[in-house]
């Protein structure tokens, strides 16, 4: 039991937008495949989502983004990521996203990319495979 | 070792780090509890405790302000439940603390409670220290609040505020007996709904038999959403601070929590790991099948189970 | 998405229906089933026109006159968003439907480093006055309505349109604005919100108490059960939250004073038209009865057409799929059609890309014409409410009318929808039923064509404008622009009134209305407002 780390996860709302629908699907079935959930709120800045980040300690972020700015705001998170030093979380990207950008997140460091009707069960196995990394 | 010397330097990331090597249960992390614990003492440890819904998260960001207002470095700790079936936690008090995120130089951490009894999970007091030795002055516990009585919470903190609403009306009776041995301040939170004076009043009445105890647990009514009462409890915390500064019986008493607090973690450890030897041997399973069917009585299936548990191998 | 949970036997045969709501359906309807729910024509329905409405507000319904039509439109530069309402009025469109970027609903100008990257995107940047001139240019403002798709910072939207339309020598008696203002939806469900409840509630009083003599002809407030069902209510919900929200509006206005006959007339409804098509009629009949009651009962309403549920019934983007996206067409026509049988008097309808993009100007069109071919070619005018009388429909309005009742209670025993929200009551029951559905698709224990049921077909790419950086500029340099030419002695001083007014307590929108004259900015308008009410503490979710 001890030697099985809890995976500990951040879901984040990065920028302006509102709908939360999914991030909030997300975080419940997280919780119920066992993962440690911290729900971000809305409307927070790059800043704010690294710094909870770094405080909880997360092994994962994970952001939703509806609006089409994945990839600036997913570019600024890495930057970030990078100055604060916390290169080990692991970055999955949820939401509205063409399947031509997820190349382009691939490259910018992001480990999965799960769009909008993407099975959960697929999302939680993805998550579940890091935590026997870890 | 390197993580405890960065920790003590400011470095956030290590203090977050070994706060989750603390609540992994690692060897390494509490040797590094050990270094840090020399350095730890300064620091004023809140709680906050009560009913869900009572407001308690919005009372720690309030309170977390004020303090970082006067100049004091403040970390939180906010413990939320696992869940009953499997080992899942939704951490949301964060969410809640959107002001004290803003407080210059505050260090926030969610923890899942992982089935420690009590209120508390078993590495919030370790994750205290933690963030004492990140140099933080003021640190506020938020309990998982799950209506009953939260009592480890009392043994890791220098003073307890318990939080009540009128709507929480049956659990008020439920939880005013152990009010006495938990808290030592009472907020009647959301002040400004109908009932808010009678509960107040109540727990008042049911304070008296505490009249003759050098500490009189006060009663604040507040509106922590609208801020109102903030000063007053923060009064009140000040004048806890001082009687627990310089009262005898005070140290008596955090002596008495140490031990308690002790024997806790001694009784989680020794029930987890007992567990760990035994669990998933057909012996023990043989037993618990009996007990099952009905075989044999409950007290028989603990006896042999104990038996299990303490043949060496 | 899905629409209801289907009970079957090894042979496929259905045992079982149970709608959304919790209904079961029974294989078959008879005269015993109204008898067994003691069905009065006279109480229950009544001849359309006639109080509770169930069968709709007018005597003759889509005969005297057709639904309006009412896309939401609106993107990018002002000028863009001129072009796309010139093109919709020319191929027939009666109302329009402004779409604001993030930004504008979150009450930041162009140049705030908050909007980086979002200016534009979803809809038009509006800064000062001088977007709405461009804007609505050419538009025959007495003849046409607009929905304003905002509600955090309605109240400036609103006063920005009173202004737009003066300068173009437009009583404003005569114009007719319909801004969304329903912020308790927006802390349910689509989180555009920036105040905290109390003041955000006394703004939309503000817009309410306003209207009432400067602008007779605006519709204030649209209540939105429609985002609410789209966060994952269910329909009863839909209806029970918007009833409840309608109420608190209703509430801060009365406590001014004012004799409710005064400004209920002018409140309309927003609802959400996809899932299982009787449970929706039965759903809008319903609802129009238990608005009704609750005015004449509750609020002692005397007028009959105040009692009016007047609303846009439509949109349907939860129900819309990503895969075999061609079918959201279709999905879009039934909608239409449940939109029609249900008596909507405005309609919308998604488009079938919209689940990837904001909607191109064909896709837009074909949504239109779908609406237009009921109207025009398939006999909806015919007649009105041709299901009346149906065992099975008049049935289940009677049940989800029950239904609609018992969440009401569940919400007033917490408490009240003020408090529900304040406290995340009702978002937390929204987001639990958002998470029973996706549990049912992936059993199969709810279906969805595409979805989890016939997959074999295209998925569409998801195609999303690109982000046009140039017009990002573009639009923060005419902001520039402004506030060089603008006078700052008459934006300080009006910024100046904004502030005592919204800091005394008193009605800001005549204050607003003179900012927006001064060319003040939404940022500078809304930032008034967040120093003096502060924002918005969302409650946590578990």
């Amino acid at each position: 039991m001890e030697n099985k780390k809890t995976v500990k996860v951040l879901i984040a709302k990065p920028g302006l937008d509102g709908h939360d629908r999914g991030a909030k699907v997300v975080a419940q079935a997280l919780k119920e495949a066992g993962m440690e959930v911290v729900y971000s709120g809305l409307h927070r800045t790059i800043d704010q989502i690294v710094n909870i980040a770094v405080q909880e300690d997360v092994d994962v972020i994970g952001l939703s983004i509806m609006t089409g700015a994945h990839i600036p705001i997913t570019q600024k998170l890495f930057q970030k990521i990078k100055q604060k030093g916390i290169v080990d979380k692991m970055v999955f990207v949820g939401g509205v996203i063409p399947s031509k950008d997820v190349p382009t997140l691939k490259e910018l460091g992001v480990a999965g990319v799960f769009p909008g009707g993407t099975p959960l069960a697929e999302t939680i196995q993805f998550l579940q495979s890091i935590s026997k990394k870890g | 070792m390197e993580l405890v010397k960065k920790i003590l330097r400011g470095d956030e990331g290590s203090a977050a780090r070994l706060i989750s090597m603390i609540e992994e249960g690692l060897d390494e992390g509490y040797k590094a509890v050990s270094l840090l614990f020399p350095h730890t003492g300064k620091a004023r440890i809140i709680g906050v405790t009560g009913a869900p819904g009572a407001g308690k998260s919005t009372i720690v960001d309030k309170l977390a302000v004020s303090y970082g207002r006067q100049g004091g470095k403040v970390g939180i700790i906010a413990v939320d439940p696992t869940s009953a079936k499997g080992s899942g936690a939704f951490l949301g008090d964060r969410v809640r603390m959107r002001n004290a995120e803003k407080v210059e130089g505050i260090f926030i951490r969610s923890m899942a409670h992982r089935g420690f009894p009590g209120g508390i999970a078993k590495a919030t007091l370790g994750a205290a220290y933690v963030l004492d030795g990140l140099g933080k002055e003021v640190i506020l516990v938020e309990s998982v609040g799950a209506g009953q009585t939260e009592i480890q919470i009392s043994m890791i903190c220098d003073s307890v505020i318990t939080v009540f609403t009128s709507d929480y009306g049956d659990e008020i009776q439920l939880m005013k007996a152990g009010l006495i041995e938990i808290g030592d301040i009472v907020v009647i939170n959301k002040a400004d709904r109908p009932g808010a004076i009678e509960a107040a009043k109540d727990i008042e009445f049911s304070l008296m038999s505490s009249k003759d105890q050098p500490w009189q647990i006060p009663v604040i009514a507040m509106e922590a959403r609208k801020g109102k009462g903030v000063e007053d409890l923060m009064a009140v915390l000040e004048l806890h601070h001082k009687h627990i500064k310089n009262d005898a019986q005070g140290n008596s008493k955090k002596r008495e929590k140490m031990k308690h607090l002790v024997l806790a973690l001694f009784k989680e450890d020794l029930w987890s790991s007992t567990l760990k030897k035994i669990q998933g041997k057909t012996a023990f399973e043989e037993v618990l099948q009996k007990a099952q069917n009905g075989t044999i009585d409950p007290y028989k299936a603990v006896q042999m189970v104990m038996d299990l548990a303490l043949t060496k191998k | 998405m899905a629409v209801a949970r289907y009970i079957k036997d090894e042979k496929d045969q259905i045992l079982d229906v149970i709608l959304e709501s919790g209904i079961h359906v029974k294989p078959l309807y008879s005269p015993k089933d109204l008898e067994a729910i003691g069905f009065s024509y006279e109480k229950d329905v009544a001849d359309p026109g006639e109080y509770p409405y169930t069968r709709g507000i007018h005597a003759l319904g889509y005969r005297s006159r057709a639904w309006t039509t009412r896309q939401y439109t609106g993107f990018g530069t002002p000028e863009e968003t001129n072009e796309r309402f010139k093109l919709m009025i020319s191929h027939g469109q009666t109302g329009l439907n402004v779409a604001f970027d993030l930004p504008t609903q979150m009450g930041y100008d162009s140049d705030d480093p908050m909007s980086e990257g979002e200016i534009g995107r979803v809809g038009m940047a509006v800064d000062t006055l001088k977007d709405f001139e461009i804007a609505f240019k050419d538009i025959r403002l007495d003849k046409i309505g607009s929905g304003l798709t905002i509600n955090a910072v309605a109240s400036i939207m609103l006063a920005m349109y009173q202004a737009v339309a003066e300068k173009y020598g437009y009583d404003p008696k005569v114009i007719s604005a319909t801004p969304q203002n329903d912020i308790l939806k927006e802390m349910i469900g689509r989180g555009a919100w920036i105040f905290p409840v109390e003041p955000a509630v006394k703004l939309i009083g503000d817009t309410i108490e306003y209207s009432m003599t400067v602008l007779p002809r605006t519709n204030p407030v649209s209540v939105c059960g429609y985002h609410i069902r789209e966060s994952g209510a269910t329909p009863a919900q839909e209806i029970a939250c918007a009833i409840l929200i309608a109420n608190a509006y209703i509430d801060n206005v009365l406590a001014r004073g004012y004799d409710v006959d005064a400004f209920v007339g002018r409140f309309s409804f927003n609802l959400n038209v996809f899932g299982n098509m009787w449970e929706q009629v039965a759903k809008f009949r319903a609802a129009r009865k238990l608005w009704a009651r609750n005015l004449k009962e509750k609020y002692n309403v005397k007028k009959p057409q105040n009692l009016f549920l007047r609303g846009l019934f439509g949109g349907g983007g939860y129900g819309l799929t990503k895969a075999q996206p061609e079918n959201n067409i279709m999905r879009g026509a039934y909608y239409a059609l449940v939109a029609a049988l249900s008596g909507a008097q405005t309609t919308a309808l998604c488009s079938y890309d919209e689940a990837f993009t904001i909607p191109t100007p064909h896709s837009a069109l074909l949504s239109l014409r779908t609406l237009q071919l009921l109207m025009d070619e398939m006999g909806l005018r015919d007649t009105v409410d041709p299901l009346a009388g149906s065992y099975f429909i008049e049935t289940i309005t009677k049940e989800m009318e029950q239904k609609i009742e018992e969440e009401m209670d569940k919400i007033e025993k917490f408490g009240g929808i003020i408090k529900g929200v304040s406290e995340g009551y009702i978002q937390r029951l929204v987001a639990r039923q958002a998470f029973e559905v996706e549990k049912g698709l992936e059993s199969g224990e709810l279906q969805k064509v595409g979805v989890n049921i016939y997959k074999e077909g295209e998925s569409m790419e998801v195609e999303l404008h690109e982000y046009n950086w140039e017009s990002a500029e573009k639009q923060i340099e005419s902001l520039r622009g402004v506030k060089r030419e603008r006078s700052e002695k008459d934006v300080a001083r009006s910024l100046k009134e904004l502030e005592s007014a919204a800091r005394d307590g008193k009605n800001v929108m005549p204050s607003l209305v003179e900012c927006c004259k001064a060319y003040a900015s939404v940022g500078e308008m809304a930032g008034i407002f967040r120093q003096i009410f502060g924002e918005f503490n969302e409650p946590s979710l578990f």
